[in-house]
C-alpha cells in the first residue's frame, strides 16, 4: 500500500492545462487568460466556450463629446478619450460601438440589423483576440478555444482560419498523454441560445465523438455544460418571466446541468471533465473516477477564474487547483 | 442567433434619449432581484425573536440596563458597515463574503486564514444557537403543558435544566438541523420559510397582546399566574433585597451595545447574493437601509411596550433574581426567568394557538437560523476545499439528494463537540463570545473596505470620472472602511473591557479563540508545505493576480 502510494507520488507531470471559460467578451479577462500561460507555466491553455459578449453599448458623438451609458450611469467624455471610454464599457464584457442617434433608432426598429451588428462585433473581437494570442503567447504553448452555447456560429470560421488558435469543436484533439473531446452545445435553455439541442441529441453527439477514441486511451471531456446534479450546475431557479424564484428568503437554487453529460461521464470515465456554462457554480467534484471541474466565471468584474490541471505521462490526473486571477 | 433587444436608458444630458444598451438574449443574464426581494432576504436572515435572548442577557449582565440606546447605536454601527459592504460589493459583484474580500484585497494568505476562521466560527454559532434552543426547551414544555393541560409535559421541563440536559438537548437540535439539511435545497428553503413565518407571527401576536394590555392588567395577571396576587411587588422587593440595582445608566447602555450588535446580525446578508441583485450597489443599499430601519422600529417599539406594560424595574428584578437567587425566584413564580417578553405573552393570553406560538418561537427560530447557517458554513467549507486547504471530498455532493453530505457531517461533528464545550466546560458567556466573533467578522469587512482603495483601486469602477473626482471617491471609500473598522474595534473594545461579563477570558475561552483564529494559518501552512514536498501545485497560485498586459 505504502509502496503504491510512493509510486503514485513519483509520477512526473507530462502536461499542464490551464482552463478558463465564459469570458463573455471581457477583453481584460482574455488578456489575463493569455498571461496565465506564463504565470501558471501551462503547456496548453483552453478557453471552454461563451467568449461572445452579451451587450452592445452605443457611443454617441455630439459637439466633440462622446456619451454612453455604463452600468446604468450616463457618462460623457471628450472625443479624444475614446480608448478610456471603450475600455470602461468593455469591463462588463460589452461592445462599445460609435454611432449616430438615427442609427440607434434604426437598430431599435430592426432586430435583424441589430443581430448582424452583434455578429460582426463578436467576430471582430474574436479576430483581435486570436491576433493577440499570436503576438503574446510563447510558441510552445498551445491555445485551444472552443465555442459555447452563447457563441454565434459565425465566429467558428474566425477560429478555424487563424493559424495560432485551435478549435477542435466536435472533434478529438491529441494533447500528448491524453486526448480531448470538445462540445459546446447544451440542452435547451429558457433563453433559446445559438447552440442548443435535446438531451438525446446531445448524448448522441458525445457518443459519436467518443466512439472514435482508441480503446484504452485516456481522455478529457471538454463539454461546456456541466453534468446534472453534480454541484457544478447549481443556478437560480427562474420563473416564467425569467426572474429568480425566492424561497425561504433566499434565491432558490436548482441543478440545471445535463443528464446526457452525466451519463457520458459515467460511461466513458474520462480522467477530467472540463465544464463551464453556470458561472456561479464554481467547484470540483468526483464522479466515479472522473474529476469534473467548473472554474466558474466572474468576467463582469474583470476577474479571471480558471483551473490548472496536471496530467501524468500515463494520462492520469495528478493534481488540480482552481485559480482566481 | 438568439434575439437581441434594446434596453432603454434615461438619456440624461446627451441630447439623445432612448436606447443606451442593446442586449443579446444569452443564457444566465439573471440580475433581476429588486429592492423588495433583497429586503426580504435581509429580514429573513434576522431572527427577530432572538432579541428577547439579548434583552435578557443585557438585563442580567449589567446593572441599570435599558435597551433604547444600545438598539439605536447598534443600528448605526450596521448602517456604517452597510456602506463599507456596498463598496466591497461594487468592487467584487459576485460576493463570497469576507473570505473573498480579504483574499483579493489584503492577501490570499490572510483571506485563507479568515475563511477557515469563519468556517469554524459559523460552526460554533450553530452550536450556540442549538444551545439557545435547548435553554428555551423547558419554557417550551411549560407552555405546551399549559395549552394541553398536561402537568407531565409542564414538569418535564423542570428535568431539563442541568448542564448535561442542555448539552444533550443541543445535540438533538444539531441532529434535527443536520437531518433537515440533508433534504434537497428546495425543501430546505421551504422549511426555513415556514419556520421564519411562525416566529414573525409569534412576534407580531406578542406586540398585539402587549398593546392591548394595561400595566395594571399585567400586574394582576402575573399575580394570578404565579398563584399569589402580590407576586409582582414581591419580585421587585426580593430582588432589591438580593442586591439588584434598578434604574438606568449610560455606562450600562454603552456596555450592552455588543449584545444589540448581535441582534442585527444577518441584516446585510443580501450582499451574499450580490450576483443576482439588479444594480447591486443601489439595491443592496436601499434593501439594507429599509431592513435596519424596520428592525429599529420593531425592536424599539417592543421594548417600549415591555417597559410600559411590565415595567423596567420588574424586568430588571425578574431577569437578575432568576440568576442570583433561583430558589427565591422559584418561590415567587414558575415563569422562567429567561423567557422575557415571550413569557409575558404566555401569561397574558389564554389563546392556545398564541401560547403554542410563544412556546415554540425560539426553538423554531434557532432551527431556521441554523439551517440557513448550515448552508453558509458548507459553502465556506466548499471554498476552502476548492482552494485545496481541505480535502476535495468535503465538497462532495450527494447523488440522490444533491446535498453536501460530507460537509454537513463535518459541521455536525464539530458542532456537537462545541455543544458539549459550551454546556459543560463553560467557555464563558456564549452570547458574548458570539458577539466577539461577529465583531471580528465585521472588523474583517471594515479592514477589507479600508484596504480596497489603497491596495486594489483598479477594482473600484468610476466610469467617466475625472482623475480628481476618482481620487475623492477612493478617499470616501477609505473613510467608510476606516469608520467601520473603528466601530468594529470599539465593539471589540467593549467586549474586552467588560470581560467579566463578556467572554470571561478564562484559559478555556482563550484557547477556543486561539484555535478558531489559528486554524486557518496552520491548515494553510500544512497544506502548502505538504504539496511543496510532493512537488505538486503551489497553493499560493490559487489567488495569484494575473497581469492583463
Amino acid at each position: 500500500m505504502l509502496g503504491s502510494r510512493r509510486k503514485r507520488e513519483k509520477k512526473a507531470r507530462a502536461l499542464r492545462i490551464y482552463f478558463a471559460t465564459d469570458l463573455h467578451g471581457s477583453d481584460t479577462c482574455f488578456r489575463k487568460f493569455l498571461a496565465a500561460a506564463k504565470v501558471y507555466q501551462a503547456d496548453v491553455i483552453i478557453l471552454g466556450g461563451d467568449f461572445a459578449g452579451k451587450g452592445l453599448v452605443p457611443v454617441l458623438g455630439q459637439d466633440g463629446m462622446l456619451s454612453a451609458q455604463i452600468h446604468g450611469e450616463n457618462v460623457t467624455v471628450p472625443a479624444a478619450e475614446w480608448d478610456r471610454l471603450a475600455s470602461e464599457v468593455n469591463r462588463a464584457g460589452f461592445y462599445p460601438v460609435r454611432m449616430e442617434a438615427d442609427e440607434v433608432a434604426r437598430l431599435n426598429d430592426d432586430p435583424d440589423a441589430l443581430d448582424r451588428l452583434f455578429r460582426q462585433e463578436i467576430s471582430a473581437r474574436m479576430q483581435a483576440w486570436c491576433d493577440l494570442a499570436a503576438e503574446r503567447l510563447d510558441p510552445a504553448v498551445r491555445c485551444i478555444i472552443t465555442p459555447g452555447n452563447d457563441d454565434p456560429v459565425d465566429a467558428d470560421a474566425v477560429l478555424a482560419a487563424h493559424p495560432r488558435v485551435e478549435c477542435p469543436e466536435l472533434e478529438l484533439c491529441d494533447l500528448g498523454p491524453v486526448t480531448m473531446a470538445s462540445l459546446g452545445v447544451v440542452p435547451t435553455t429558457p433563453w433559446n441560445t445559438e447552440r442548443e439541442c435535446t438531451e438525446d441529441e446531445l448524448g448522441k453527439q458525445i457518443s459519436e465523438m467518443m466512439d472514435q477514441l482508441p480503446e484504452g486511451r485516456s481522455c478529457i471531456l471538454n463539454l461546456h455544460c456541466p453534468p446534472y446534479a453534480s454541484g457544478l450546475d447549481d443556478a437560480p431557479e427562474l420563473d416564467a418571466t425569467l426572474k429568480p424564484v425566492i424561497r425561504g428568503g433566499r434565491p432558490s437554487i436548482v441543478p440545471v446541468g445535463s443528464h446526457a453529460v452525466r451519463e457520458a461521464i459515467g460511461r466513458y470515465q474520462p480522467v477530467v471533465g472540463l465544464h463551464g456554462h453556470i458561472h456561479e457554480s464554481r467547484g470540483a467534484q468526483k464522479i466515479g473516477r472522473t474529476l469534473c471541474v467548473n472554474p466558474g466565471s466572474d468576467y463582469s468584474s474583470g476577474v479571471l477564474r480558471g483551473a490548472v490541471v496536471d496530467i501524468a505521462e500515463d494520462g492520469t490526473c495528478l493534481d488540480f487547483l482552481l485559480t482566481t486571477g | 442567433m438568439a434575439s437581441s433587444e434594446a434596453v432603454k436608458g434615461p438619456g440624461r444630458g446627451t441630447g439623445v434619449e432612448s436606447t443606451r444598451l442593446f442586449v443579446r438574449q444569452t443564457s444566465g443574464l439573471v440580475r433581476e432581484l429588486g429592492i423588495p426581494a433583497a429586503t426580504g432576504i435581509s429580514l429573513a436572515s434576522v431572527a427577530v425573536v432572538n432579541t428577547f435572548i439579548n434583552f435578557n442577557a443585557g438585563l442580567t449582565d449589567f446593572a441599570k440596563s435599558d435597551m433604547y440606546l444600545p438598539l439605536v447605536a447598534a443600528a448605526v454601527i450596521w448602517l456604517v458597515a452597510m456602506f463599507a459592504y456596498r463598496y466591497l460589493l461594487r468592487a467584487v459583484p459576485r460576493a463570497g463574503g469576507e473570505y473573498v474580500y480579504l483574499s483579493r484585497i489584503v492577501s490570499p494568505a490572510i483571506g485563507a486564514m479568515a475563511g477557515l476562521g469563519i468556517a469554524v466560527v459559523f460552526t460554533y454559532v450553530l452550536s450556540t444557537n442549538a444551545h439557545f434552543a435547548a435553554q428555551f426547551t423547558p419554557f417550551m414544555l411549560t407552555g405546551l403543558g399549559l395549552v394541553f393541560h398536561s402537568t407531565a409535559i409542564a414538569n418535564a421541563g423542570n428535568h431539563l435544566t442541568s448542564n448535561w440536559a442542555i448539552a444533550w438537548l443541543s445535540v438533538v437540535v444539531m441532529l434535527i438541523v443536520a437531518a433537515l439539511g440533508l433534504f434537497r435545497v428546495k425543501i430546505v428553503a421551504r422549511i426555513i420559510f415556514w419556520l421564519i413565518v411562525l416566529q414573525v407571527v409569534a412576534f407580531l401576536v406578542l406586540i398585539g397582546i402587549l398593546a392591548g394590555t394595561s400595566h395594571s392588567t399585567f400586574v394582576s395577571t402575573f399575580g394570578s399566574y404565579s398563584g399569589h396576587p402580590a407576586a409582582y411587588q414581591s419580585m421587585i422587593s426580593v430582588a432589591h433585597a438580593n442586591g439588584v440595582l434598578f434604574g438606568t445608566s449610560i455606562a450600562s447602555a454603552i456596555a450592552i451595545i455588543p449584545f444589540m450588535v448581535l441582534n442585527y446580525n444577518g441584516v446585510l446578508y443580501s450582499y451574499y447574493v450580490g450576483g443576482e441583485l439588479r444594480r447591486p450597489g443601489r439595491t443592496y443599499l436601499y434593501a439594507s437601509t429599509i431592513s435596519i430601519v424596520l428592525l429599529v422600529i420593531l425592536w424599539v417599539g417592543v421594548w417600549a411596550l415591555l417597559r410600559d406594560r411590565a415595567g423596567l424595574t420588574f424586568m430588571q428584578a425578574q431577569a437578575n433574581l432568576g440568576v442570583i437567587n433561583p430558589t427565591a425566584y422559584g418561590k415567587i413564580t414558575s415563569l422562567g426567568s429567561v423567557s422575557g417578553g415571550l413569557g409575558y405573552g404566555m401569561i397574558l393570553t389564554s389563546n392556545p394557538i398564541a401560547r403554542i406560538l410563544f412556546a415554540t418561537a425560539v426553538p423554531l427560530a434557532e432551527i431556521a437560523v441554523n439551517l440557513a447557517f448550515l448552508t453558509v458554513t458548507t459553502r465556506v467549507l466548499f471554498a476552502q476545499a476548492f482552494d485545496r486547504l481541505l480535502p476535495v471530498g468535503v465538497a462532495k455532493v450527494g447523488d440522490r439528494n444533491h446535498a453536501p453530505n460530507v460537509a454537513i457531517g463535518v459541521v455536525l461533528v464539530i458542532g456537537i463537540a462545541f455543544c458539549f464545550l459550551t454546556s459543560l466546560v463553560a467557555l464563558g458567556s456564549i452570547v458574548a463570545l458570539q458577539s466577539l466573533f461577529f465583531a471580528l467578522i465585521l472588523l474583517a469587512g471594515g479592514v477589507a473596505a479600508l484596504f480596497l482603495p489603497l491596495r486594489r483601486p483598479e477594482l473600484i469602477d468610476t466610469p467617466g470620472a475625472e482623475e480628481g473626482a476618482r481620487k475623492a471617491f477612493l478617499r470616501k471609500v477609505a473613510w467608510v472602511g476606516g469608520a467601520t473598522t473603528v466601530l468594529a474595534l470599539f465593539t471589540v473594545y467593549l467586549l474586552v473591557a467588560h470581560s467579566s461579563v463578556y467572554g470571561k477570558f478564562s484559559w478555556e475561552s482563550i484557547l477556543t479563540l486561539v484555535i478558531v483564529l489559528g486554524a486557518g494559518p496552520v491548515i494553510y501552512a500544512v497544506a502548502r508545505s505538504v504539496r511543496r514536498q510532493r512537488d505538486s501545485l503551489d497553493l499560493s497560485m490559487a489567488m495569484h493576480e494575473l497581469p492583463p498586459e
